[in-house]
């Protein structure tokens, strides 16, 4: 895999991965995956009311459904809106505009979930404001479909959503500014990874600039390896992170010393086919002096 | 000092054989009957126009391995040490410091610490001791028994008097060669010590194992204090000029005196960090206390209570546990485990002076009978900061005397109170008990609007760890009451907060009926929509209501809209509908109300107008 991002800051040589490095996925990206796929637990089945998925073209009905104030029909009419996934992105307003005027504690989890599946970014006001609510279950819903709706109203919920009470949903949120490419909220990130939101460290290696990448660094020896390489794996194949970076991180695991972290720094030298020699050297060297490092 | 030692080991193998020793068997005999108060006033007459001598002004410490005193004058003397293995709690009369250790009861001079006198124990122990400048009188217990025996030297350590009883005898007081000797816990008896006898007795209706002398006058007691005056010949039949020390509610078991039956080891123990403390008023006015104050220690606390008000006068937080003190002419001095000396003022709790023993103590005695506190080196600060100081330290040894001055601060009228309050409801770290209360205080406070606004801009932030949500609901209870409209904003602010408890967001929502306007209408049209049909709970219900009752209140023809189609929803909680529908009809029907009596101004106008000029 070749990454080929814009090099407007950082003049930096691309690297290329070897195939393997998707299998190392960050512990974010996994457990994000976990999340959404708990999160939909609430996924109610598929309405009774004999209406087949429609991938798109849902008719006038489903909209009179929708405003019918019924609770079984805006169900099924959600249903059939949400089995027609971005298809019925049109839709978002108008579920956006019952969440507004409010529904009951199901619905609204239906509807929320629903207007993750359309994933249009008119839905995130509306999911930023339930992302405030004082269910957690509604809470934790409302963030994960931000995760998908995006947009600033997304952002601004995530970053908010860092200094919530409740885990998940601090790491949700860390984890979507990530895969937002929410620059403006690296400040946060690093305070929550400094708070124990391990996941901010996957983020982190997804935006940081120079200062942030060695900030991220500095954190080999005093978190977890794997929490802190989870961000350091995603900056170190990055194609807009600089030489200068890459090497800080060989040499801090080269300080670190220790088995893992050899062990760590074999599977980089391993994937990082394309590193410049300078990189190549101080891996290898590095390698060299780490106990276990040679095998 | 050795001289005297050896002079005492030459002369007195044991007590009973030192010379002038007389054993005295009518003394303190229960043969005796109620002579109405003759012979103790005969020597009231006798005494009268008599002042005791005032005690030394000093602090005395039992520090080391329990192997030396330590002594600080607190007029400006030099410290002075003293040397010798001690076994029970040292005791402060008159010039000297007497205590007990290695088998023998010794007495040093209190302003120098120069050895007195020293006697064989002979196996019992120091309950107390009176002196006069003449004479000093111990009495002492024995261990097992009731057995009791009475001293009198003079300050080369001679005993003048013997006196062994099977009775139980409490600590003396002297004055002029007469001992005031509490015993059976009932009498009060008086010893002529030249003559050897006991002169005068009186019964007393109250508790009394202390004598002791103070500002020149004699009291005694033990739960309470009786002043030995003209009223003493009524003693028996209740009489006794009693000191007006008020029974108020101080924290832990405090108590005024101990009795001296129990032994009083050199180690302090939590009770002596636990003290009630007075000081009699002048002699020869109507009994009161002096400054009118009541001292209490709570380990690092020491509280004054205005006598005449039972309010909190002060509190004074020292930095480690108090372990004595005394109350003085118009201030109140404190010696600390760390061997710290500090003299406050009576009336604001200022610091008139630090003094310092130099080393840690195991206990500590204090006298301050002739002490006058200077001037303040820096003024008091006010009450309700030495209680913020008091109630957010995290030391959970003072928990009870914190719920005490926590009730103390909500009657405070002072703003800086309620923001102390808030400040203890807000802190994470603060004893739930003490939050509890603080929470309980806040509606009432009519005062502090502004550290209210102010801690309601404070929200649930993990990130920058503030890790617990201001009390919003007893600030949004007191705002209202208040009627201050300018905290509308802020109060609105908390209605998206999930950190709120749902009784805040209740009380929140409630106030904003009162103070909230126009620009709160969209939040709460916010809530509204968010809860209307999802809340779970009564409280969350209840909110939901008043969100839509300030809607119809003043959200305009738009609030209305919102609620009356919240009212036709099916989704819309029961509970919220119907309680909505009963708001909205009995504001409908105020509003017709209004009307109609607005028509009826009009008319009996119109009607005025229409009648002919007389």
């Amino acid at each position: 895999m070749v990454f080929f991002g814009p090099c407007k800051r950082f003049a930096f040589a691309p690297l290329t991965v070897a195939g393997d490095h998707l299998m190392r996925s960050s512990v974010s990206s996994i457990l994000l995956a976990a999340t959404l796929a708990a999160g939909s637990a609430y996924a109610a089945p598929p309405a009774a009311s004999g209406k087949a998925a429609a991938p798109a073209a849902l008719g006038a009905t489903t909209k009179d459904d929708l405003a019918s104030g019924d609770a079984a029909k805006v169900r099924a009419a959600l249903d059939d809106v949400r089995m027609g996934g971005t298809a019925n992105a049109s839709l978002a307003p108008v579920v956006a505009d019952l969440l507004q005027r409010g529904l009951t504690a199901p619905i609204t989890l239906a509807a929320i979930e629903t207007l993750g599946d359309l994933e249009s970014e008119t839905a995130s006001p509306v999911l930023a404001t339930y992302a405030q609510h004082r269910n957690l279950k509604v809470r934790q819903a409302a963030i994960r479909a931000l995760l998908k709706t995006r947009g600033p109203a997304a952002t601004r919920a995530l970053r908010r959503g860092l200094s919530d009470a409740d885990p998940m949903i601090r790491g949700l949120s860390a984890t979507g500014l990530g895969a937002q490419k929410a620059k403006d909220a690296l400040p946060d990130l690093l305070l929550a990874l400094d708070h124990r939101v391990n996941e901010a460290t996957a983020a982190i290696g997804q935006l940081c600039g120079p200062a942030e990448c060695d900030a991220l660094t500095a954190k080999l020896g005093k978190l977890p390896l794997d929490v802190v390489t989870s961000g350091l794996d995603q900056a170190f194949f990055r194609a807009d992170v600089g030489e200068e970076s890459r090497l800080k991180v060989i040499a801090k695991l080269r300080e670190l010393s220790t088995a893992e972290a050899g062990k760590y720094l074999r599977d980089v030298q391993r994937r990082a086919t394309t590193a410049t020699p300078r990189v190549k050297q101080a891996m290898e060297q590095a390698l060299s002096a780490m106990p276990g490092g040679a095998q | 000092m050795n001289a005297a030692r050896l002079f005492v080991g030459a002369a007195c193998v044991a007590l009973s054989a030192c010379g002038g020793a007389q054993s005295h068997a009518r003394s303190f005999s229960t043969d005796w009957e109620d002579d109405g108060g003759a012979s103790i006033e005969a020597v009231r007459v006798r005494l009268a126009g008599a002042r005791a001598t005032l005690a030394a002004d000093v602090a005395v410490g039992v520090a080391g391995n329990s192997d030396k005193l330590v002594g600080l004058p607190l007029g400006g003397g030099a410290k002075w040490t003293f040397a010798h293995a001690i076994e029970t709690r040292p005791v402060i009369a008159g010039g000297v410091v007497v205590s007990q250790g290695a088998g023998e009861v010794f007495a040093v001079d209190a302003q120098t610490g120069a050895r007195l006198w020293a006697r064989p124990a002979a196996g019992l122990v120091l309950r107390g001791a009176g002196d006069d400048g003449t004479y000093t009188v111990v009495t002492l217990g024995s261990t097992g028994g009731s057995g009791s025996t009475l001293l009198a030297l003079d300050r080369q350590g001679n005993v003048v008097q013997k006196v062994e009883t099977e009775r139980s005898l409490g600590a003396p007081a002297v004055i002029k060669g007469l001992a005031f000797v509490p015993w059976g816990q009932q009498y009060l008896s008086v010893y002529d010590i030249d003559k050897g006898a006991e002169i005068g007795r009186a019964l007393v209706r109250g508790k009394v194992s202390q004598a002791l002398a103070s500002g020149g006058g004699v009291y005694f007691g033990e739960v309470e204090l009786f002043r030995f005056d003209e009223a003493i010949k009524t003693s028996s039949r209740g009489g006794a000029t009693k000191l007006p020390i008020p029974k108020r509610e101080l924290p832990g078991a405090t108590a005024l005196m101990r009795s001296p039956e129990e032994r009083v080891g050199p180690v302090a123990m939590a009770v002596d960090k636990t003290r009630m403390y007075v000081r009699p008023g002048a002699i020869d006015a109507p009994a009161a206390l002096d400054s009118s104050r009541l001292y209490a220690n709570y380990f690092r606390l020491t509280m004054a209570f205005d006598t005449t008000t039972s309010g909190l006068a002060w509190v004074h937080s020292s930095a480690v546990d108090v372990i004595g003190g005394a109350a003085a002419s118009g201030g109140f001095a404190l010696c600390d485990e760390q061997g710290k000396v500090e003299i406050l003022d009576a009336t604001t709790g200022a610091t008139t002076a630090e003094l310092a023993m130099g080393e840690p103590l195991k206990s500590c005695v204090v006298s301050a009978d002739g002490l006058r506190p200077g001037a303040a080196k820096s003024p008091a600060l006010p009450l309700s900061a030495q209680l913020s100081a008091a109630l957010t330290s995290n030391d959970p040894e003072l928990v009870a005397a914190q719920a005490l001055l926590m009730r103390e601060l909500a009657t405070s009228p002072d703003e800086g109170a309620t923001r102390t309050l808030i400040d203890i409801a807000s802190n994470p770290r603060s004893p739930p008990t003490l939050v509890a209360e603080a929470r309980k205080a806040l509606p009432a406070r009519r005062n502090g609007a502004r550290a209210m606004i102010e801690a309601l801009g404070r929200h649930y932030d993990f990130l920058r760890d503030v890790r617990s949500a201001p009390p919003v609901g007893p600030i949004a209870q007191a705002l209202s009451a208040m009627k201050d409209k300018s905290a509308a904003a802020a109060l609105a602010s908390h209605l998206v907060d999930p950190a709120d408890t749902d009784d805040d967001v209740k009380q929140t929502t409630a106030a904003l009926i009162e103070i909230g306007d126009a620009p709160q209408v969209g939040a709460l049209k916010e809530f509204f929509g968010l809860y209307r049909a999802s809340a779970e709970g009564e409280e969350l219900s209840q909110a939901a209501v008043n969100a839509g009752h300030a809607l119809l209140k003043f959200g305009g023809p738009e609030g209305r809209k919102v609620v009356d189609a919240a009212l036709a929803d099916a989704m819309t909680g029961a509970m919220v509908k119907s309680r909505l529908a009963a708001v909205e009809q009995s504001l409908d029907a105020e509003k017709a109300l209004a009307r109609d009596k607005a028509k009826a101004g009009e008319k009996s106008k119109e009607d005025a107008g229409k009648k002919p000029a007389k």
